[in-house]
């Protein structure tokens, strides 16, 4: 057996070649955080930069007057007049409103998604029922069909439900599960022992409690990820909430962002307002991936390895 | 405390009239407009107590999505502004009220504004709207550019126009433009791929009205969209009208003194001369306000150019508020599209000065409270006044697939794929057999 030097003790280390190839990597590495991050500079730029220079100084790296007036606007902080002193479109948004109807939109689509998913998952893995291997199958060719075809058969179910306008309504089609979760969670349940549930099956438990006390605890990683992923997923949701929120006070921030989009047919988009908006709404998933990242990468890894 | 006195303000308004309270769903798309509209719905419930207006607004690209869908989900606002490229479809689908019997239950003068304006909402002996404005274009310029090429705002005023050499307004253009060295356009030296600054710019907006980007010019050569509101002949095909938008296009393609199409399209709309990099650039009376007090310099408003037939020609346009069928309170609606073609709720529009009303007398208080910012936008009222100096919008059926098929041929003319004299027969043709 041959143990490796640890150079820590060494108290003279043999000169080594300096790292050119460390040095590469890092130097590509560099690259690729700064062209990643580019983009939200610009976006965080432009937010501070006013209304009046916006044009002027698109190619700057930092806005001349500086100025947190798009924040405000975007927040309602200051009024229409004064939004439009300030070269704003005037547009106001119930920032606070929308930032609600968002999170309790994406909070109870992750929570009913993930959990729903992976009871259908658990079926699908472990139970024994007829036409199982059938079902799964059109499960999977469920998720070859292309979203936007689902959009008006559920658009005039939704009608008809009355439910149009409200956020029952926007989180229906979403909250029940979709193939790709279900696919996803079965596919880590298979790979579970077996003897686990099989020795809580011999103590007497049912399946609803081998699933809960045993199978759910073991699969934190995945379920996590599957719910970050959701997460951000319907939390820049745009199209749906679109097409049912009709009254401003449904809106979730995607649609509500939308009013700084250009006013009249020859305007242009109130970028300022609008970078402004997107900066705020995108806030969140920052914390998120900033608290949860850790877990997010190692989930990921994990599942990966699978 | 405070409930006992919601409640009695609560049964104060019951008992004060027969109806119960109604609420008013409102659309319009500019912003800048909400204001002064706010300002008319406070003042309408003041004379209606029981009628209050909520204006919702959206930009002009969701507007049009979420009335289509919310005539179909039924989720439409009672009121909207309406644009004259849209109501005929919303007319043929029967999603519009015909006011005219209320008009003459009512007896509400449709006289009252600028000639033309009303008759554009009639069809079939059918009125979709009562006129709220009307825009006309003309050309916006950047004072600081103008003076730095040694140009007085005066020489704008006497500009003409001919689709073979350009006249003035191309000369006018050339010396606006400088490449990197410094040479304007009207030098030999001039490098056509190096340009620092443009003379003009077009948004290229290619569409089937070219209102803002071409409509001004082949006016002039006596070509006229089609024959008349709803007609379903189109004239696409004229050779005057393809002289016109080759030139437009040759401007780029040729001479290099417009921005080309694709760095429109990548930059969006105006942005170059929002940034100072373009002189001049034709567009809409909507945008006065936009323009002249939210641009770190100064802009200045210039008449169109004269044409071949020796006029100027702007397009006529206006926006009217309509109702819609599917709305709950038609009476309240039809007080309120009163109220809005009113006098009254003009004025006060009028004076907020972003748009021009209707009522002549109304507009005159929108030019003088836009000389108190020093701005003289005369130039498109007088556009408006001058006898022959308009065309109306080309009304039609089917406006959308005119407009795409337009769109994409003018796209490859402008692109330099291929030439106007070639392709427009063929579109005239597809857009003509829509209407078979």
């Amino acid at each position: 057996m041959t143990t490796v030097p640890t150079t820590q003790t060494a108290p003279h280390r043999p000169r080594r070649p300096f790292p050119f190839g460390r040095l590469l990597a890092y130097l590509a590495l560099a690259l690729v955080i700064l062209i990643s991050i580019f983009p939200i500079w610009i976006v965080f730029k432009t937010a501070l930069t006013g209304s009046r220079n916006i044009f002027t100084e698109a190619t700057s790296l930092w806005p001349s007057e500086p100025t947190l007036i798009n924040f405000q606007r975007v927040l309602g902080l200051v009024s229409l007049e004064e939004a439009q002193a300030a070269g704003g479109s005037g547009s106001a948004v119930n920032f606070l409103n929308a930032m609600k109807n968002s999170v309790i939109f994406t909070g109870l689509i992750v929570v009913g998604q993930t959990f729903f998913s992976a009871m259908a998952a658990y079926a699908f893995a472990r139970l024994r029922f007829p036409g199982r291997d059938a079902i799964f199958t059109l499960f999977l060719i469920a998720m070859m069909i292309p979203g936007i075809v689902l959009f008006i058969p559920n658009f005039i179910t939704i009608k008809n439900l009355g439910l149009l306008n409200t956020l029952p309504g926007m989180i229906a089609p979403f909250i029940l599960m979709t193939p790709f979760a279900v696919f996803f969670l079965r596919q880590f349940f298979l790979s579970l022992p077996r003897e686990t549930e099989e020795a809580a099956f011999l103590d007497g438990a049912g399946p609803f409690t081998i699933f809960w006390r045993i199978t759910l605890p073991m699969s934190q990683g995945p379920i996590a990820t599957l719910a970050i992923l959701t997460t951000i997923g319907m939390w820049n949701e745009f199209f749906w909430p679109f097409l049912i929120a009709k009254d401003e006070a449904s809106f979730t921030l995607p649609v509500a962002l939308q009013v700084f989009k250009s006013q009249t047919p020859q305007g242009v988009p109130d970028w300022t307002g609008l970078m402004a908006g997107t900066f705020i709404a995108a806030v969140p998933v920052f914390l998120l991936l900033i608290v949860l990242g850790r877990r997010v990468v190692e989930s990921l890894a994990f599942s990966g390895t699978k | 405390m405070q409930k006992l006195l919601t409640l009695t303000a609560a049964l104060t308004a019951l008992s004060g009239t027969a109806s119960a309270a109604t609420t008013l769903q409102y659309w319009l798309w500019d912003s800048n407009q909400q204001p002064a509209y706010q300002q008319c719905a406070a003042n309408f419930t003041k004379k209606n107590p029981d009628i209050t207006v909520k204006i919702t607004q959206k930009g002009w690209g969701d507007y049009w999505t979420g009335l289509t869908t919310g005539f179909v989900s039924g989720t439409a606002p009672d009121v909207f502004t309406n644009h004259l490229a849209y109501f005929p479809e919303f007319a043929r689908n029967n999603q519009l009220v015909d006011i005219n019997p209320l008009i003459a239950r009512d007896k509400v003068a449709t006289n009252i504004y600028y000639p033309g304006l009303a008759q554009l909402w009639t069809k079939d002996g059918k009125r979709y709207g009562l006129p709220k404005d009307f825009d006309t274009v003309a050309i916006f310029y950047n004072a600081d550019l103008l003076q730095k090429a040694g140009l007085k705002p005066s020489d704008l005023a006497n500009l003409t126009w001919n689709s073979k050499d350009g006249g003035t307004w191309q000369r006018t253009i050339a010396r606006l433009t400088f490449d990197k060295g410094g040479n304007n356009g009207l030098s030999p030296k001039f490098n056509k791929k190096q340009v620092a600054q443009y003379g003009y710019m077009t948004p290229y907006g290619a569409g089937f009205n070219g209102q803002t980007e071409w409509a001004f010019y082949t006016a002039t050569t006596g070509w006229k969209h089609n024959n008349g509101p709803f007609s379903t002949k189109y004239n696409y095909d004229d050779p005057r009208f393809a002289q016109s938008i080759q030139w437009l296009a040759d401007l780029n393609l040729k001479q290099g003194l417009i921005p080309s199409f694709q760095e429109v399209q990548a930059s969006g709309g105006d942005s170059l001369f929002r940034a100072g990099k373009a002189a001049m650039v034709t567009n809409g009376s909507w945008m006065i306000s936009d323009y002249t007090s939210k641009l770190p310099f100064k802009v200045g408003i210039a008449p169109l150019p004269k044409g071949p037939d020796g006029t100027r020609k702007s397009m006529f346009n206006g926006l009217a508020d309509s109702i819609w069928v599917g709305s709950k309170n038609q009476d309240a609606a039809w007080k309120w599209v009163k109220y809005l073609a009113s006098a009254e709720c003009q004025n006060v529009v009028g004076r907020t000065g972003v748009v021009f009303p209707a009522i002549p007398s109304a507009t005159n208080l929108a030019v003088a409270a836009q000389k108190a910012r020093g701005v003289d936008s005369s130039v498109f009222v007088n556009q408006a006044k001058a006898k022959g100096g308009t065309f109306l919008f080309p009304i039609t059926d089917a406006a959308a697939q005119v407009n795409d098929i337009m769109t994409s041929t003018m796209q490859k003319v402008f692109l330099g794929q291929a030439k106007a004299a070639d392709v427009f027969k063929d579109a005239n043709a597809k857009v003509n057999a829509l209407f078979k």
